[in-house]
Order: structure tokens, then sequence, then C-alpha cells
């Protein structure tokens, strides 16, 4: 485990939504989808997750509703709302920008 | 749409807030169970599994703490709960929280009471109809700048001009008048005005009618329009009121109309006026023998006019300036003239928006509004350094609270947030409490049944100071305490407090706080002082006329509907029947109260044929009889006597003073004068009488007139209304055995006024009295706060050394040495405190003689007073302020030092 990386504050947001793009979920498919889906290598922690979702859903970009889960428990499912879908659009823009930026900046010197 | 989005989201959560604890909790225990199930899968046991789960998982509640976070509430619940606690702790610590609500409710009382009437004079707006389609119009002075009033002759002209004014209208300045109702006659205050007057405000009578045209002619039955407030004060809102006939000065006069419900007056100062009569009502109304004759041309006026719809405020203004220049033309005399009616160049043409109460008054009236609001502002300012050294001293006390909080792991922020709550708490009850207070204050002004009455009902703007002072002095005098109290060494306090050292630094928060309270106590004492220095100086004046043993008795006949050869005969009877009273030495007939002065224009004839200029004089109504029972000595000449009928040559009694000022010669029998409005108005000097000082003395203080003369009101042709009478014995018993013998003759005769001479003398003291009684009574409530402040103090600092002063006691210091040296502490402070406003007393001393002699306020001056630096009175207040000091650190000291050493040793 102790090559696994926790998430850059920031990008979380960015990765909860992209992740909320394929479907509604909760939290905690959430936190093992984004592990997986990075192979491994990055780690959601609860402590940032939760509040994470929360705050999204504040801001308007998720919503979420009771559903049932895979153990046929009560969990809340969260998906993407309209202004959600073009926060990503809008946030993974800026994300590449910044990345290309680095992977510049960090070749060349 | 976001906006809104986080407002709902916000809302809900804040509605829904039990729910969505349930709902968090849910969330995070359905994921440590898939955490717990995905362990377990991966081959741990399933109570590994979920102890695994738990450690990844991190702290509960922290999490759930941050997922509130993050929704934009915690703020708000923790406001809810620092609120909560805080009035749980000021309900707990009941003594400090009364002492600082009622600190803060006495300072924010004195200020709303204060502001409610500033804002009645300045602030609030007057109820007309599109206020900037309304002009006022003013003719020039002199120097060009508006006059207070214009004359009815130039109204008659603007009024022509009805392509510019839709409508326009004139009324007079209020005068005070008397009427009858309920069997007593009260004092009222009437303006004068013309038909088109509510129509020009664009208002509605609220009941009946305005006067018309033909009821503003000369001669015609006399009509009056009742005020609102005064038909819903003193006719109980009768609406039969409309036609029914009031007296007023003993008039019959017809009740057509109320006025409008928020119309307060013409001139709006706040005070209310009563009835609005015709013009042509002013000729039979005017109480002053002198001035019944008068023109109504001479009536003060205001004049407002509405422009006609695409008429521009310029326009106006040209068209005015228009006029203006045509009367210099027509009028040449008039503008040559000196004096009262001196006309200058043009008219002044205002929005009536742009004018409050006169276009050259308003500034000097909002500078001294503002003063008024400064000085009681310092007694807000003393009661909030106040608060601020009880927060402070309690903060201190509850380091030990604080420090545990802080280990417990609150941040600092959250400590000063519940501070700050706490303070504020106090201040809004304490502005609450003060409103309460204002409000009672002011209904019990209300009732008191003054001659005039000013509209003080709190509206929105009051409500509005009152939370605003309450919420900055909760904020900014509690800041500084929370500031302060936070910032503890943990270590230390939260170990026995013993070891603390003493804080020997002289220049603290709070030592600077009780400097303050003290250094503004004694300005707002020094206030007083000066004031009652002015009403001793008029009181030492030379009064110049007798006072001992001497009464008057007014009424009015007029009122009982005596015709007038039947009123003068009632008057001669009561003459008799007074004169025949044991013990009266002499008695006269006189129109009005004695030594009531009116200030005048005169011109003096110089002899040598030129046309002399207009000089200020002041008139006072006298009689045959009058200056032998009011024993003033005749210089030259003689006095008035039966010679000096309504139909014989004018002529009047002088006094020394004008004789030498405006004759150039002591003897001045035989010279004339007249009014400047008249030239065939010659007066004859027949006497001169030495100089008094006049009836009013504040007239002579803070108001000096010009020289007095006296004139005959049975040279007016009106009826007496007064007998006054000296005595040998004590004039009290007089007063009730002439009211007796009025009364004797017909018992329907109303008594007006029934006085002795010292009476109405300590009357006319009664301003400089009351503003003295007033700062007074700041400066003591201040004194009283700066009090509380010390004693919190001193009491603060006994229990804090409380150990050094065990120690020092088990070593075998005395227990005066104690004492002393926290007197010597407390002493310093209010020494310097002390020392500190006498300064600046002395400073507002000098200010006030450099300045003294007038002021101008724009429609008039006012002569300030000009105080003489008393060394004894310095050091009177010095004294007060000491003493109180010494009081204040007394009790606590004296614990202090009646300590058993073992006691102050294990005190915490």
């Amino acid at each position: 485990m102790s090559d696994q990386t926790d998430v850059l504050q920031g990008t979380l947001d960015l990765l909860i939504m992209r992740t909320l793009a394929l479907e509604p979920m909760h939290g905690w498919a959430i936190a093992q989808r984004i592990q997986q889906t990075s192979d491994e290598l990055l780690r959601v922690q609860q402590g940032s997750l939760y509040p994470a979702l929360h705050r999204l859903e504040h801001q308007g970009w998720i919503k979420a509703e009771w559903g049932a889960s895979e153990n046929n428990r009560r969990a809340r499912f969260y998906s993407l709302t309209k202004a959600g879908r073009k926060q990503v659009e809008a946030e993974l823009e800026k994300w590449e920008r910044l990345s290309t930026g680095v992977n510049l900046l960090l070749q060349r010197t | 749409m976001r906006l809104w989005h986080i407002l709902r989201s916000r809302l809900r959560s804040i509605a829904f807030r039990d729910r969505r604890e349930l709902d968090l909790s849910e969330e995070l225990q359905l994921h440590l169970e898939r955490e717990t199930e995905r362990l377990q899968a991966g081959g741990l046991s399933r109570e590994e599994a979920r102890l695994h789960a738990l450690r990844l998982f991190g702290g509960v509640e922290q999490i759930k703490e941050a997922s509130r976070d993050a929704r934009g509430t915690a703020t708000w619940d923790a406001l809810v709960r620092d609120t909560r606690q805080g009035l749980r702790r000021l309900v707990r610590d009941w003594r400090f929280t009364t002492a600082a609500v009622l600190i803060l409710a006495l300072a924010i009382g004195a200020n709303t009471a204060i502001f409610s009437v500033v804002n009645a004079v300045l602030f609030r707006r007057h109820a007309v109809a599109d206020p900037d389609r309304l002009v006022n119009i003013y003719q020039n002075g002199r120097a060009g700048t508006p006059l207070v009033v214009t004359a009815y002759s130039t109204y008659m002209e603007i009024a022509e001009y009805t392509d510019i004014f839709a409508t326009t209208m004139a009324a007079s300045v209020p005068n005070p008048i008397r009427y009858l109702a309920d069997g007593a006659v009260r004092d009222a205050v009437v303006e004068y005005a013309t038909a088109d007057y509510l129509d020009t405000l664009g208002l509605r009578p609220s009941l009946g009618r305005w006067f018309d045209e033909t009821e503003v002619r000369p001669g015609a039955p006399l009509v009056a329009v009742l005020g609102h407030q005064t038909w819903n004060r003193r006719f109980r809102a009768d609406p039969s009121i409309i036609g029914r006939i009031i007296r007023i000065e003993g008039l019959p006069v017809t009740i057509v109309g109320i006025g409008p419900a928020n119309h307060r007056a013409t001139f709006d100062v706040g005070l209310v006026t009563d009835f609005w009569l015709p013009m042509t009502a002013i000729p039979p109304m005017m109480p002053r023998p002198g001035r019944r004759d008068t023109p109504t041309i001479f009536a003060p006026l205001f004049v407002k006019a509405r422009l006609r719809d695409g008429v521009t405020v310029s326009q106006a203004r040209a068209a005015m300036d228009g006029l203006g220049r045509r009367l210099e033309a027509e009028h040449p005399e008039l503008f040559r003239a000196e004096g009262e009616f001196a006309l200058g160049p043009g008219m002044t043409v205002l929005p009536s928006t742009d004018v409050r109460i006169h276009p050259a008054a308003d500034t000097p009236f909002m500078a001294i509004a503002s003063l008024v609001l400064v000085i009681v502002g310092l007694v807000l300012a003393i009661a909030c350094s106040n608060l601020a050294t009880l927060l402070l001293v309690r903060g201190a006390a509850r380091a030990r609270e604080v420090s545990v909080r802080l280990a417990m792991g609150a941040t600092r922020r959250q400590l000063v947030r519940h501070l700050l709550i706490e303070s504020l708490l106090l201040s809004l009850a304490g502005g609450v409490a003060g409103c309460v207070l204002a409000w009672w204050g002011m209904r019990a002004l209300q009732r008191v049944d003054f001659p005039f009455r000013v509209d003080l009902t709190v509206d929105y703007r009051v409500l509005a100071f009152a939370i605003a002072l309450s919420l900055v002095t909760g904020i900014v005098f509690g800041l500084a305490p929370a500031l302060k109290a936070t910032r503890v060494d943990l270590l230390t306090t939260l170990r026995d407090e013993g070891l603390q050292p003493v804080d020997h630094r002289r220049l603290t928060l709070k030592n600077a706080l009780i400097v303050f309270q003290v250094a503004v106590s004694v300005l707002l004492l020094g206030g007083t002082s000066i004031f009652l220095q002015a009403a001793a100086a008029g009181r030492a004046l030379r009064v110049g006329y007798a006072v001992d043993g001497v009464a008057m008795l007014e009424t009015d006949l007029r009122f009982a509907g005596y015709s007038e050869s039947e009123a003068s005969r009632v008057f001669d009877e009561l003459l008799g029947r007074i004169r025949a009273i044991p013990g009266v030495e002499s008695a006269a007939l006189l129109r009005g109260l004695p030594m009531e002065v009116n200030g005048v224009a005169i011109v003096v004839d110089s002899g040598d044929g030129q046309p002399g200029s207009t000089l200020e004089a002041a008139a006072i109504t006298a009689a045959p009889g009058f200056f032998d029972t009011l024993r003033i000595p005749l210089l030259h000449g003689r006095v008035f006597d039966v010679r000096d009928r309504a139909d014989a040559p004018r002529v009047a009694v002088i006094t020394e003073r004008m004789a030498r000022q405006y004759f150039g010669a002591v003897n001045a029998v035989g010279r004339r004068f007249r009014s400047p409005n008249d030239p065939n108005s010659w007066t004859a000097v027949i006497g001169v009488v030495h100089d008094t000082g006049t009836g009013d003395f504040d007239d002579d203080v803070l108001d000096p007139v010009g020289p007095v003369f006296y004139t005959s009101y049975i040279q007016s042709g009106a009826l007496p209304t007064t007998v006054i009478a000296r005595t040998f014995g004590e004039a009290a018993p007089l007063v009730a055995a002439m009211q007796r013998e009025l009364r004797a003759i017909d018992i329907t005769l109303p008594v007006m006024t029934a006085q002795t001479m010292a009476q109405k003398l300590a009357g006319s003291l009664a301003i400089p009295n009351g503003i003295a009684t007033l700062f007074g009574a700041l400066g003591g409530l201040g004194l009283v706060l700066a009090s509380i402040g010390l004693y919190a103090v001193v009491a603060f600092t006994v229990a804090r050394r409380s150990r050094e002063i065990g120690i020092r006691m088990a070593l075998g210091a005395r227990s005066q040495q104690v004492v002393w040296s926290i007197a010597r502490g407390v002493a310093g402070l209010t020494g310097f405190g002390t020392g500190i406003g006498l300064v600046l007393l002395v400073l507002v001393m000098l200010v006030m003689r450099a300045g003294g002699g007038s002021a101008d306020i724009g429609i008039g001056s006012v002569t300030v007073y000009r105080p003489s630096i008393d060394p004894v009175g310095l050091l009177a207040i010095a004294a007060v302020t000491a003493l109180v000091g010494v009081a204040a650190a007394f009790g606590p000291a004296r614990r202090a030092a009646r300590m058993h050493p073992l006691v102050a040793l294990r005190h915490e």
C-alpha cells in the first residue's frame, strides 16, 4: 500500500465527478472505482471523500438519491447534474492544460 | 440559478438538520460495512476486518464534522450552539449580566431618547405629495441670502405668476395662542394660512375641508382647521367637532376640518401646529397690543409654490429674480431700510427637498444636533468602555476555562466567536432595555402639558439607531476583551494560578479605559457647572424692579363672552377689590404679563429733518400705576396717567440706557421716535426711568435685546388682561386672594396665569436650569458608570493579588499598608483621568470665551454664554470625582486587608 498516492487536494472533485459521469454510485463504490481505475495507484481517504461529496452536492454539481446497494442496503447514490456535466468539461480542460504545463516544465529543466 | 440552489440547499440543511444528521450516519455506516465485507473477502476474520476498516476510515466524528462544514451550515450550527451556551452562561452570572445590561440600557436609552428628538427636528421627512415639484421661495436680505420670512405683499406678487406656479401658498410662522376646551384655557400653536395651503402641499384634510377663498376675506366669520394630532389628543378624535364653535383667544371660531394625518406643521421641526386659521384672522387674534393694528402685510410668512407641469426650478428662479428686481425699483425705501426687513437683491427659489428648516439654518442646526449627539455619545462611550472593562475582568477570571477549551482543541477563532456572541447578547439586551427606557421617558415627557408639543413618536429611524448602537457596542467593545481573553499562556494558567506574576505594567487596556471614563465624567460635570453658572448669572442680574410681594393674575374676559364695555367695567371692579385686599400697597391693570420684552425696530427723530436709520429696541407694555407697583424709579418727566387715552398722541417712557444711547442725553423728554414701517407713527418721550433687567433673565444672559422703552396698553385701544399687585407681606397668599376676588365677580372667568413675580423669574430660567439638569444627569450617570468600572478593576486586582497579599500579611505587613498599596493604583488612575478631564474642560471653556458673544445660526443669532474659569468649581469637580473613585476602591481593598493570611494564601 505504500506506493499508493493520496489524491491531490483539488483534483478529488474532478475524479469524483468524472467517475460519476459513467453511472450513479454511492460513496464506497466511488472510492473503489477510483482506486481500481487508477490501477491501485490512487487512494481516496474517506476523510476527504464524504466532505467532498457533500460540498459538490451543496454546490449543485451532483445530486443524491436514496437507493438499494449491492448488498441490498439503503445507500445514497450520487449522480451528476446538468451543471455538473458542464463543470467536468471545464475542469478537464483546466487539468489538461495544467498537466501539460507541468510535464513540459519537468522535462525541459 | 446556482445561487438559488446553494441557498435552497442551505435552507434545507438548516430546516432538516436532524434528519440530515441521521442520513450522514447511515451513509458512513454503509461505507464501513462495505469496506469490512471487502476485507473479509480478502481473507480476514470478520472482527479483524471491522477493526481494520475502522482504522482505515479514521475518525467518524471528524468526517461528519467536515461534511457538515462542506454544506456551509456548520457556522450556523455553531452560532446556535454558542448563543444557547452564552444565554445559559449569562443567566448563571446574573449579577454581572444585570449590571452590564443596566449600564448599557441607561446609555443606549439616553442616546435613543436624544436621537428621537433630533430625528423629529431634523430627519423626519415632511408628508408632501411630489416634494421635488414643490419649491420654497424666500425674499433675499441685504447680503443676497434668503431672509427667514417673506412679506405678505411679496406673496401676493408671487401668486400672480400663474404661468410658473400651479398654486402658491403662504403660512405664518407658528404663533402661541390660547383656546378654551373642556372648561380650561389651553396653550396652543397656530399658523395663519392662505386658502391654497393644502392644495399646494398636495394634501387632503383627513376630515371636513380647508377654508375657502370667501373665508380668507377680511371681516369673514372666523373658521379654523384643527391639527390631526391635536384632534386625537385633545378632542378624542371626535368627528362631531366639525361645525362646532370653540373659543380661540376668546373669539368664537368654527372648526371646518381636520388637517392631514401625518402633516404636523409648515415649519417642520417636529413642533406640532394645533390650529390653522385664515390669514385675515391675524388682526383679531394678535395677543400683543402693539401688534394688534399691524397690517397683515408684515406678518412673517413662509411661501411655497407648486411648479406648473414642465416648468423647471431654474425657470422659476429666473422669474422670481425678475420679480425681485421689479420690487426693488418700485419700493426703493424698503431696500434702503436697515434691520429686520432690510431687503436685498433678488429672491431665492429652492426645491422643498433641499431645505429642512431654512437654507441658511440647516447647517448650523445640524452642527448643534451633532454636538448634542456627541455629548450623549460620550455617556455611551463611558458605558461601552465600562462594559469592555467588565468583560476584560471577567475574561481574565475565565482564563482557566479558556485554557481548558484551548487544550481540548478549540480554535482561537471559535473561542473569540463564543465570547463575542456573549457580548452581543449582552448589548442587544441592553439595547432592548434602553429602548424601553427611552420610550417610557418620552411618554412621561409627552404627558407634561407644555405650551408647545414636539412629535416624538418612535419611528424606524430611531429603532434602527438603537439597534445599530447596540450591535456596534457589542462588537467593538466585546472584540478587544475577547481577543485578550483568548491570548493565554496555556501552561501557566492550567497549572495552579498562584505563581502567576503580578502585572505591574501601567499602560494596560483596563487602565486606559478607566482613565477615559473618569476624564469624560469630569468633562460632563464641567458642562453642568457651565450651565449652572449661566443660570446663576441670570439670577444674580440686577433686577431693578420689585419682586418680593408682587403677584399677578391674568384672565381673558372674551372667553366668558363679555363685550368690551362690560369687560372694562369688570376689570375696574377687580382692580378695586384687589386694592382693598388687606396689605396691598399698590395695584395696576395691565395687558399681558409684566416685564415681557418684545423686540422692535424704531427710527429716532434726530431733530435735523434727516431720515434716521433703523435701530433695535425692545418694548415692554406698561400702564398707569405700573411703575409704582413695580417700584421702578422715575428720573425725568412723568409716567403714564389718565391723560394717555387711546385717542391721545402716542407717548412712551424710556429707560436711561435708551435715552443715553439713542438720544444722547439722559433727559430725553420731548424727543420722539417711530416705527420704520409707518412714517406717521411718531411716539413722544414723556419720561425716563431707571434701567431694569427685563422680565426674561435669559434674554439678558443668553439673548440680550436692544434698549428698552415702555408703552401703555391703553393707547393701543386694547383691553387689559392682567392685574399686578404688590403687598407688604408674602406674595403667595396674595395670589390666592386675587383669585378669590376674580371668582367672586364671576365664577366662569378663566384664570390664565396666577403667580408671584418670583415664580415668573424662576420660569424664565427654566432653559439654562433644564440644560444644567440634563448635563448634571449625564455627568452623574457617567460618574456612576466610571465608579462601577473602578470597582470592578479594583476587585479583580485584589482577587488576582490575594496570594501576594496573603504572603505579605503572613510576613507581617499591616492592613493599612495593604490598603495603601491598592489605593495607590486607584488614586493614580483617578488622578490621571481627572487631570485630563480638567484640561479638556478648561480648553472648552476657553473656546467658549473666545467665541463668546454671539453665534449665527442662520435664522438669527444666539448668544453664547461666556463661562468664567472658576478654580473653586474645578476643584469641586475634581474632589467629587476623587471621592467617587476612592469609594469604589474602598470596599474591595478593605476586604483584601481583612483577609486572613491563610485564606488568602489558599485563595486560588
